[in-house]
């Protein structure tokens, strides 16, 4: 036996990002334990922009100066290839455009600890206090979201699934206002995700059982040497597949989606609602397709059921909805549904990389957009905070013109209109699912959509072309943060629909290579 | 013989043709975001933004003339638009160059109008910007090298009408009425956007190059492409049976009426078909089709024309059946080519300046619109009688004046084809001679009907010196393009020319019958309108009357086809369903609405059963995946 | 034989799913999920036995940590609502459906 041991490499340089941002949260730990409370603000918010932009710097040096590593990092732990990179970018824009909707005060509690209506939150209120755990939390969240779709051994993903998502839970019960809403939203993210964790560590051992190993290329070179299926590695990936989809809120685990949606803080909705996604996506495409990918003749008829299955229900369950935020939490079950989609259509490594880049491009237009339409949620505001439900929404067009104009395009891409972004996602995902054989799927996708289009374009409706309530909602004066994500998300939602091209090539490029096992 | 062949170009006037798009869209976006900062001045950077694009199209037709009469086809690259499907450019023309200079043309004129017109509305900067964004959207649709970029202008224009048609959406006909317009050019899009698919899987390719040098392959469904095209057409261009939203779209200022509803973006349709005519001519049926729908639209047009009270629906009345005759050259093939867009090109001229003429009669009369309170302006309003008189002569066709070339040249090329259409033509015209007439005489001759309030006055400088110019171009406009084949010859580069050209034979027997036939009435107009007492309030009438006051009765047409059993259905489902959703959702959605508010009551909102769904998810999956694993 | 394990393991999982379907107290839900991550940290060391590797057996540490980060952050939740409500009936936070 060889006794000496040997140092594993750490490839420091393209692990950068993601070491910045851990780093930036360890640090913003040790700011609320030593810096002055009316400090810790002034600290905190720069801070956080620094580390995720100097993320996204790093990230643009490691793609344009060092070039696109062609090995997994860190011992084959993590992955940092062209698709992660691009998800990357993606998750650190979107983190930073919802941190900006996080630093206006108003949405979140002044003293979690305090019970609602006690005293306690008087002198809280009173006083101004503020949690600024709050930006430390979503940094470790974002560490978890950039790691979960990098990582290339199983056990990495799960460190950082619980990475991304425990932050997340306690931010959930952060909000403000109706903090009843918002702490049964805690607590249900809580428990279902535990649960959802559960499952997905028991996949993980019973592949570890058949394959002997949870690193991912490890699993499927053990796929590639065993005949006949394996009941161990059936359930396996069905429970591992079950964590994942609970993540991205797939049918039937998407029951959590619209109440954690409605109760969490909006800014934190956004931040789920974009990044979560993004990342989740990222881990799903990297397990099926770099681990199981061998195995796609027996999950992809699951994957269809369910693929089907989220779009419908995502849609259909729309329509009824009378709150603003859970008819977006529908609509994004219904749009994981479409991704799926993309998910599903494999074949040879040109049609693999097609789908992948139109997932890519998908996920990059639909996050963006979703962060706008949730920071306009948030201005839209009567006496009890947010105005949720839609009747109070009827006419708004008429008292906010320029809002609710922004608000019905930001619905028409949803929606999936020709000339806003969402057309050309919904176009490269749907068209590679055509070429790679799923041609129902792609028509099941389509009805959903004009489904879809519908409740889209019902508040559209109520915005315009209904009478305003008599005592309608006032609209909150945007504070700096909020106008600069409507107008961002706005200008990429325009741009991304009249000129995707460059996009698209990006897309395109980081797809080419596929991911490194 | 064909079309010429399409270069690529690069450099001078016409490599930077794209600024005639980008300056009007960069005005819009100035006036949009700008927001009430640019409220003073923001009439002028509309008229200066139009008159840019104007001076950039006069300099790109100069140096298009300055090229050999077989290099006038140019194609300028600017951008990839979707990787492997759609490289956008421009086209630049004589076809899109002739449009190019109607629309800035006659746009920078009625910016100039609008000044005038609109200087009391609040709104006035929005309206400034809309019309920008339209001569972007127009200029977009006649420049683009291929459909995509055509369809997006065809989109473009389509919003720009709807902005502008509900501009005053405090009234409520006004919301309708855009609305109306959005719904039944929706009918026609989809006609569009199914031909452009059928387009996409023949030939692999939009650009106009490749796809028309290629329509007449003997695999090429023409006559569908042909008929949804045409379909698409009808929608724009308010042709049979897509034809009823023009007379609402009245509604909107009268700017408006004369520029985007007259002169430019209704005769979108007459572009499409003779820029797609490489697939009319692969297809007999499909021609055919055309050049009926022309006909019946113009006689339709016609004679709801003699029956509208309101100036401005007899104005347009007049505007469908004219785009009937353009249509219906247009189907006639290279024959009819350069007559239909010659008459398209006067017709913006006349038509323009009768709108324009009505609009200050109304800003005369407090917005009176009914023309039997009218009567006798012609003493009080001496220019817009003079220019309105002009474009009158030009419509009817009064020898020598505009018209009088563009539709005789029409007539006598739909007799070449077929006398059954040439005689159809001829007492269309024969009908326009009466209503055109009769509008005429009941606003400015006869007795004064006027209300009591009434003080009409000539409008002012502004808005009289672009009649004067447009009527400049009512009078001399077809005669410059007609006379020595001129306007054929400078066209058929880009669409083809017939064999032999047609004659013009000013003493044939239609040519002698139309004069003779508008003569009569014009005269039975004089006798009715002119000399006699015209009731202030429209009699009864015959049934033909009514039948034509109805416009046909195209919307209870529309309505006993389209929308009763469409509502018939919604009952029904309802009736099956009577649990429906709040009676916001109807029809088919009634159905999807019942299940939608059934099914949402999984949603508990216990933590416990979701985790139950999931387990049971779990289950499932496992479940299907080891059946499928071991199949 | 090392079937046994496994079989133990399974039976251990089962029982944190289902207490998690009946159980009504947050905590006691909690202390279920806690049961099915034990599961999986048998069904692992087991694992690691049979192909006599490591690898399970240092997966089983990482759970135990990450368990206990998650006790932290579920405590905390769970005690909040409490205070809020005086009840940590998962059936009572209730407001949130359809």
């Amino acid at each position: 036996m060889n006794n000496t041991f040997q140092a594993p490499t750490i490839e420091y340089g393209q692990l950068a990002p993601l070491l910045l941002v851990f780093g930036a949260a360890v640090v913003g730990v040790l700011i609320e334990a030593f810096a002055p409370r009316y400090l810790r603000k002034s600290f905190q918010v720069p801070l956080t922009f620094v580390s995720l932009l100097g993320a996204f710097a790093l990230i643009l040096v490691q793609v344009f100066v060092s070039g696109v590593p062609t090995a997994p990092a860190a011992m084959g732990a993590v992955a940092v290839d062209g698709p992660s990179l691009f998800i990357w970018g993606v998750i650190l824009i979107l983190a930073a455009v919802s941190v900006l909707l996080i630093t206006d005060d108003d949405h979140f509690v002044p003293q979690a600890a305090a019970v609602p209506g006690s005293a306690e939150e008087d002198d809280a209120l009173a006083e101004g206090a503020a949690h600024t755990e709050v930006y430390p939390l979503v940094l470790f969240a974002v560490g978890g979201m950039l790691l979960f779709a990098a990582s290339n051994d199983l056990l990495m993903m799960f460190v950082a699934l619980e990475v991304m998502s425990l932050p997340l839970y306690l931010l959930c019960g952060l909000a403000r206002r109706r903090r009843l809403l918002s702490q049964e939203a805690s607590v249900k993210y809580f428990l279902l995700g535990a649960f959802s964790s559960g499952f997905f560590l028991y996949g993980m051992a019973l592949i570890y059982g058949f394959a002997g190993t949870v690193d991912l290329a490890g699993i499927s070179r053990a796929l590639g040497t065993v005949s006949g299926q394996d009941p161990l590695l059936l359930i396996g990936t069905a429970l591992l597949g079950v964590g994942l989809l609970f993540k991205i809120g797939a049918a039937p685990f998407q029951a959590w989606k619209p109440d954690v949606y409605q109760g969490a803080p909006t800014p934190i909705t956004a931040l789920m609602a974009s990044g979560t996604l993004v990342a989740a996506f990222g881990a799903l495409l990297r397990v099926f397709w770099v681990a199981l990918g061998n195995l796609d003749w027996d999950w992809r008829p699951v994957m269809w059921g369910v693929a089907i299955l989220t779009m419908v229900l995502g849609a259909i369950l729309a329509i009824t909805q009378t709150d603003i935020k859970r008819m977006l939490a529908y609509s994004s079950i219904a749009h994981a549904g479409f991704l799926l989609v993309g998910v599903i259509a494999t074949g040879d490594a040109r049609q693999n990389a097609d789908a992948l880049s139109g997932i890519l491009f998908y996920l990059l237009v639909y996050g963006i957009t979703t962060v706008g339409a949730f920071a306009v949620v948030t201005v839209v505001r009567d006496a009890g905070g947010e105005a949720g439900h839609l009747s109070r929404w009827a006419g708004l067009g008429k008292r906010a013109p320029a809002l609710a104009g922004v608000f019905a395009f930001f619905l028409l891409a949803f929606a999936g209109i020709p000339l806003t972004s969402g057309f050309f996602g919904k176009y490269a995902v749907f068209a590679a699912a055509a070429t790679g054989g799923a041609l129902p799927l792609v028509i099941v996708g389509v009805v959903s959509s004009a489904v879809a289009a519908f409740f889209y374009v019902r508040v559209i409706v109520l915005m315009f072309f209904s009478e305003p309530a008599a005592d309608g909602p006032t609209i909150a004066v945007p504070s700096m943060g909020t106008a600069a994500v409507v107008t961002v998300a706005a200008a990429a939602t325009v741009v991304l629909g009249v000129f995707p091209e460059p996009v698209l090539r990006l897309a395109d490029q980081a797809a080419s290579t596929l991911f490194i096992r | 013989m064909e079309p010429a062949e399409i270069f690529p170009h690069s450099g001078g006037v016409i490599g930077v043709s794209w600024l005639m798009i980008a300056l009007p869209l960069l005005g819009a976006a100035i006036l949009l975001l700008g927001g009430r900062r640019t409220d003073r001045w923001g009439h002028f950077l509309g008229v200066a933004m139009s008159l840019a694009s104007f001076v950039v199209g006069v300099l790109t037709f100069v140096e298009l003339l300055g090229l050999g009469e077989e290099q006038r086809r140019r194609v300028v690259e600017l951008f990839e638009f979707i990787p492997g499907m759609v490289n956008m450019g421009l086209l630049v023309d004589p076809l899109s160059i002739s449009f190019v200079l109607l629309i800035t043309g006659v746009g920078s004129l009625i910016h100039i109008y609008s000044i005038g017109y609109m200087s009391h509305d609040p709104g006035r900067r929005r309206f400034f910007a809309y019309l920008n964004l339209f001569v972007a959207a127009m200029l977009l649709l006649v420049l683009a090298d291929n459909y995509v970029g055509m369809f997006i202008g065809w989109e473009g224009v389509g919003l720009a009408s709807y902005l502008l048609i509900g501009f005053w959406q405090h009234k409520p006909s006004a919301a309708t009425a855009a609305q109306k317009a959005f719904i039944v050019n929706r009918v026609g899009d989809f006609g569009l956007l199914v031909a452009m698919f059928l387009i996409w899987t023949t030939f692999g390719s939009f650009a106009y190059g490749p796809v028309l040098g290629a329509a007449g392959d003997a695999n090429v469904p023409a006559t569908a492409i042909g008929l949804l095209l045409l379909l698409g057409a009808c929608g724009k261009s308010a042709q049979l049976p897509l034809q009823s939203w023009l007379l609402d779209a009245m509604e909107g200022p009268t700017p408006v009426s004369a520029l985007i509803h007259a002169a430019t973006m209704v005769t979108a349709g007459v572009y499409l078909i003779v820029r797609s005519g490489a697939f009319f001519q692969a297809a007999p049926t499909a021609q055919l089709v055309v050049t009926i729908v022309g006909v019946a639209t113009l006689l339709a047009g016609a004679i709801i024309g003699t029956a509208k009270d309101d100036i401005k629906k007899a104005l347009a009345g007049s505007t469908m059946s004219q785009i009937g005759y353009m249509v219906l050259a247009a189907g006639l093939g290279p024959i009819g080519y350069a007559f239909a867009i010659a008459h398209l090109i006067t017709h913006g001229f006349f038509k323009a300046s009768m709108f324009l003429g009505a609009g200050s009669v109304m800003h005369a009369m407090n917005d009176e619109v009914d023309m039997r309170k009218y009567g006798g302006l012609a003493s009080v309003m001496k220019v817009t009688w003079a220019t309105f008189g002009l474009g009158y002569l030009a419509i009817i066709g009064f020898p020598l004046l505009s018209g009088y070339w563009t539709k005789d040249g029409i007539i006598e090329a739909a007799m070449e084809h077929s006398p059954i259409l040439g005689w159809l033509a001829v007492i269309g015209a024969g009908l326009t001679g009466f209503y055109m007439s009769r509008v005429f005489f009941m606003t400015f001759h006869g007795k004064r009907r006027w209300a009591e309030d009434a003080h009409p006055h000539e409008s002012p400088a502004v808005m009289t010196w672009p009649l004067i110019l447009l009527s400049i171009g009512s009078v001399f406009g077809g005669a410059f393009l007609i006379v020595g084949n001129r306007f054929m010859t400078f066209l058929s580069p880009a669409v083809g020319a017939p064999e032999e050209p047609l004659g013009f034979h000013p003493f044939s027997v239609p040519g002698i019958t139309t004069l003779v036939l508008v003569a009569i009435g014009a005269g039975y107009a004089w006798t009715k309108y002119g000399r006699s007492e015209v009731p202030a309030v429209a009699p009864r009438g015959s049934f033909l009357t009514t039948f034509a006051r109805r416009d046909l009765y195209g919307d209870a047409l529309n309505e006993s086809l389209f929308m009763r059993p469409g509502q018939w259905l919604t009952r029904l489902a309802v009736f099956f369903d009577n649990r429906g959703v709040d009676g916001l959702v109807n029809g088919l959605a009634a159905g999807i609405g019942g299940s939608s508010g059934r099914l949402r009551r999984i949603q508990t909102g216990f933590a416990r059963s979701y985790a139950l769904s999931m387990l049971f998810g779990a289950a499932v999956v496992a479940g299907a995946l080891l059946l499928v694993g071991n199949l | 034989m090392t079937t046994h394990y496994l079989v133990l393991s399974a039976l251990l999982f089962s029982i944190g799913a289902v207490g998690v379907l009946v159980r009504r107290n947050a905590i006691v839900v909690f202390m279920c999920v806690e049961l099915m991550l034990n599961a999986c940290n048998l069904a692992f060391v087991t694992f690691a036995r049979q192909h006599g590797n490591l690898d399970g057996q240092i997966i089983a540490f990482f759970v135990m940590v990450v368990a206990a980060a998650e006790v932290v952050v579920g405590l905390a939740i769970i005690v909040t609502i409490f205070r809020t409500r005086r009840s940590a009936s998962v059936d009572d936070a209730n407001l949130l459906k359809y």
